[in-house]
């Protein structure tokens, strides 16, 4: 009985700490919000206070029928400001810090109100933001963190699918760039502030922005949004598997499994990196200078064989796709169509990327199973380039002998013209 | 030979033949320094059979429909023998035979020889010169790639700024509101059945002219032609003329061979248009002049203006043998003259301007 009455009080507390505005200061959904606050606010010379009016027209939830005192409290139907803005009505001017996410929560965090406005929304954010390292340090009194308004914006708040959204995927990086770009800041949390330079030479940058690719990774791909929290050693794998499935699924049957886990080495970011991704190279292979697998193998020994053995396939597929690109290329530019070598080349690059997955078993058979698709494929492009490369012979053959018959007939046509008009 | 001459003979008597051959043995052809331009009649004649015989080999595998068209093309070139040739030959063909009509206009323009009693023959060969504009433009779609479609959609959007009956005659050419299949069977229509027949009729008179009214003999050059012994027609000049379309034959044979015409990728109704979209290169001076005028000029829309200019221009170079009075009496105006020096310089300026990409 006594632990009924304890969980009931505990709920009570929650909903009191976490309650959805009053049905006075909201409008019907989906209806924009008329109040007393813009129009006053809006008319004010104080830029401060003009501002949020301002911002209100566009904001998400001033267009869903929030008025101003969702958030801040008070009468948002009253002309009088003292009103309107009466403390014993629960008008709060400006949150501190800490409030904030349990402000946004209040809504956030209640599926039944957030239900009356987008279905399927999700109601953990608050939940996930506690865990985060934001949180977490916010919960210690360390107000230089994030909190929601750091990275939505206070008033004007955008839908995340907006592309003018501060958190839209090719935004988000300068908007944790705000705080992580600054190495001074950063420095306190012992980070480098590096980060986001080095996500902006990556490949899942240039993704995003060279081929507005929105599912290219940005920092919440791999760090999470609310919960935000830096991937620890065991997780980086699950973390790039997300989306490199295969590799993932190839690195698991290979013999770096363990022995990665055994040296507590992070998995993918061993040999790739973290925030500075760049395009895999095949001849990053290899335990020569630049080459990744010297850091843990030495000429001679089975890694670094396997490596070579590796690193040679890939080679010879590599040089057998380009040789038979340029020689299909050379034919299609005079004018022959290669659309049957076309789709081999295609089913040769196919294989190629195949073996460049296959890499990720550490297994020599593995990938040359696939160089050999690849050399195979190759074979018959180049087979089907030297017949348009006969075929264009034979044409020009047959131009040169029907341009002797022309000039013939040509020479004749002059000489009787010249007889008879002698 | 016995059989022949009864078979003429029998002829003869039912059609009353020999006046004929008697006009054509006795028909000469005028000596001067700008005989030369004589030739190229014949020479858009040689092209205009060419793209008969080929275009009819071509209906043997062409489908015209969107779904099919692309294919057929693509079999032609690649699976039926000769097929390359022929279609390479008849794109070719087609642009060598717009070339020649220019420099055959142009070469009587500039020699005056549009003036009274030719008036109709100038009359006949500038809607020839259109229709073959028409030939070109219906073609260009058949093979269903992407460049036609989207030149056909540039091009058939301009109609619209006709006034008053510029939105009928939008759906009149395309079938519809936009370029779809139905444009492409329509287009097939004009091409292989409405214009040819236009074009027999029509190219029949323009022949039958000539040869009622014999070679003009430019304005002072008169004197030049006494001196200097008239060609027979047959068969001397026929022969030359020959020579020529030996010539017109090598190079159809050299750039087909050298140069095939290019399928493309197939149409995409739903992707956006590719840049750097350009008409044929006929239609080049029109099309970059267009785009050169400024959106609104005195409140009228460029691009309504730009076509009424040309529209315009096309009427006073039609009516040259009335507008240019002199020319009645045999004197055409020095005005005139200058006039077609500027058209030509401006077609190939802009032309090869176009082709420099100094539009871009």
């Amino acid at each position: 009985m006594r632990n009924h009455l304890l969980t009931a009080a505990a709920v009570l507390a929650v909903n009191v700490a976490l309650a959805a505005p009053p049905t006075a200061v909201l409008r019907a959904p989906g209806k924009h919000a008329e109040d007393t606050c813009t129009s006053c606010h809006l008319a004010l010379d104080d830029a401060r206070l003009r501002t949020p009016a301002q911002l209100a027209n566009s904001d998400i939830h001033h267009t869903q029928g929030v008025t101003c005192a969702g958030c801040h409290g008070g009468d948002p139907n009253s002309e009088d400001a003292a009103a309107a803005m009466n403390p014993a009505k629960g008008f709060v001017g400006k949150f501190s810090r800490q409030a904030i996410p349990e402000k946004c929560g209040s809504c956030h965090s209640d599926p039944t109100f957030m239900l009356r406005y987008v279905p399927n929304i999700p109601t953990d954010q608050l939940a996930q933001y506690r865990t985060s390292k934001h949180g977490l340090a916010l919960a210690r009194g360390d107000t230089n963190v994030a909190v929601c308004s750091s990275c939505h914006g206070a008033h004007g708040v955008l839908q995340i699918t907006d592309a003018r959204s501060p958190v839209y995927p090719t935004r988000i990086v300068e908007t944790c760039g705000v705080c992580h770009a600054d190495a001074t800041l950063m420095a306190r949390y012992g980070i480098k502030g590096n980060e986001v330079a080095d996500y902006k030479q990556s490949v899942h940058y240039a993704a995003l922005v060279k081929k507005n690719d929105l599912s290219a990774p940005t920092c919440k791909s791999c760090h999470g949004s609310h919960g935000a929290t830096p991937p620890g050693i065991t997780s980086v794998s699950n973390v790039c598997g997300t989306c490199h499935v295969t590799q993932r699924e190839r690195f698991d049957l290979s013999p770096h499994k363990d022995a990665f886990a055994a040296l507590q080495q992070a998995a993918c970011e061993g040999c790739h990196g973290n925030h500075a991704i760049a395009h895999p190279q095949d001849d990053r292979i290899g335990v020569g200078e630049k080459q990744v697998c010297g850091s843990c193998h030495s000429a001679g020994d089975v890694g670094a064989t396997a490596a070579v053995a590796i690193s040679g396939a890939l080679a010879k597929a590599t040089a057998a796709v380009t040789g038979a690109e340029r020689r299909v290329e050379r034919v299609k530019r005079a004018g022959m169509l290669m659309d049957d070598a076309e789709v081999k080349l295609e089913d040769a690059h196919q294989s190629l990327v195949v073996a460049q997955v296959e890499i990720h078993t550490v297994n020599p058979t593995r990938v040359e199973d696939q160089t050999k698709a690849v050399l195979i494929n190759t074979g018959v492009a180049e087979k089907l380039a030297a017949a348009a490369e006969a075929e264009i012979r034979y044409r020009r053959t047959g131009l040169f002998i029907s341009l002797v018959v022309i000039a013939a007939a040509m020479v004749a046509l002059i000489l009787k013209v010249r007889a008879i008009e002698r | 030979m016995r059989i022949l001459d009864r078979l003429w003979q029998a002829l003869d008597e039912r059609l009353d033949l020999a006046p004929l051959v008697e006009f054509a043995t006795h028909k000469e052809v005028p000596q001067h320094r700008h005989s030369w331009a004589y030739y190229f009649g014949g020479l858009t004649l040689f092209f205009f059979f060419v793209q008969v015989a080929t275009g009819i080999l071509l209906l043997l595998y062409y489908r015209p429909t969107a779904e099919a068209a692309f294919e057929s093309v693509q079999f032609i070139v690649t699976r039926v023998p000769f097929g390359w040739l022929i279609r390479s030959i008849h794109s070719w063909s087609a642009n060598l035979m717009i070339l020649a009509a220019f420099a055959h206009m142009f070469s009587v323009y500039l020699l005056g020889s549009y003036g009274k009693p030719r008036e109709l023959t100038w009359w006949s060969g500038f809607l020839l010169l259109l229709l073959a504009m028409g030939f070109g433009f219906s073609g260009y779609l058949l093979p269903w790639n992407e460049l036609s479609f989207f030149a056909t959609r540039v091009g058939t959007d301009m109609v619209s700024k006709v006034p008053l009956v510029g939105g009928w005659l939008l759906k009149f050419l395309r079938g519809g509101e936009e370029v779809t299949g139905a444009t492409l069977t329509r287009f097939f229509g004009f091409h292989v059945a409405v214009l040819p027949m236009i074009v027999t009729s029509l190219l029949g008179a323009h022949l039958a002219l000539i040869q009622r009214q014999g070679m003009h003999i430019p304005e002072g050059l008169e004197e030049e032609a006494k001196t200097h012994r008239p060609l027979r027609f047959l068969p001397n000049f026929v022969m030359r003329e020959g020579v020529v379309w030996l010539v017109g034959l090598a190079a159809l044979a050299g750039l087909a061979a050298f140069f095939p015409w290019e399928l493309g990728s197939k149409a995409d109704l739903f992707a956006s248009a590719p840049a750097g979209i350009k008409p044929e290169w006929y239609f080049l001076f029109m099309f970059e002049a267009l785009k050169l005028l400024p959106a609104h000029v005195l409140g009228i829309e460029g691009e309504l203006l730009g076509l009424g200019a040309f529209s315009l221009a096309g009427l006073v170079w039609f009516l040259v043998p009335v507008l240019d009075r002199g020319s009645q009496a045999g004197h055409r105006s020095r005005a005139f003259l200058v006039l077609g020096w500027l058209a030509l310089a401006y077609i190939v300026s802009f032309t090869l301007a176009s082709f420099a990409g100094v539009f871009k």
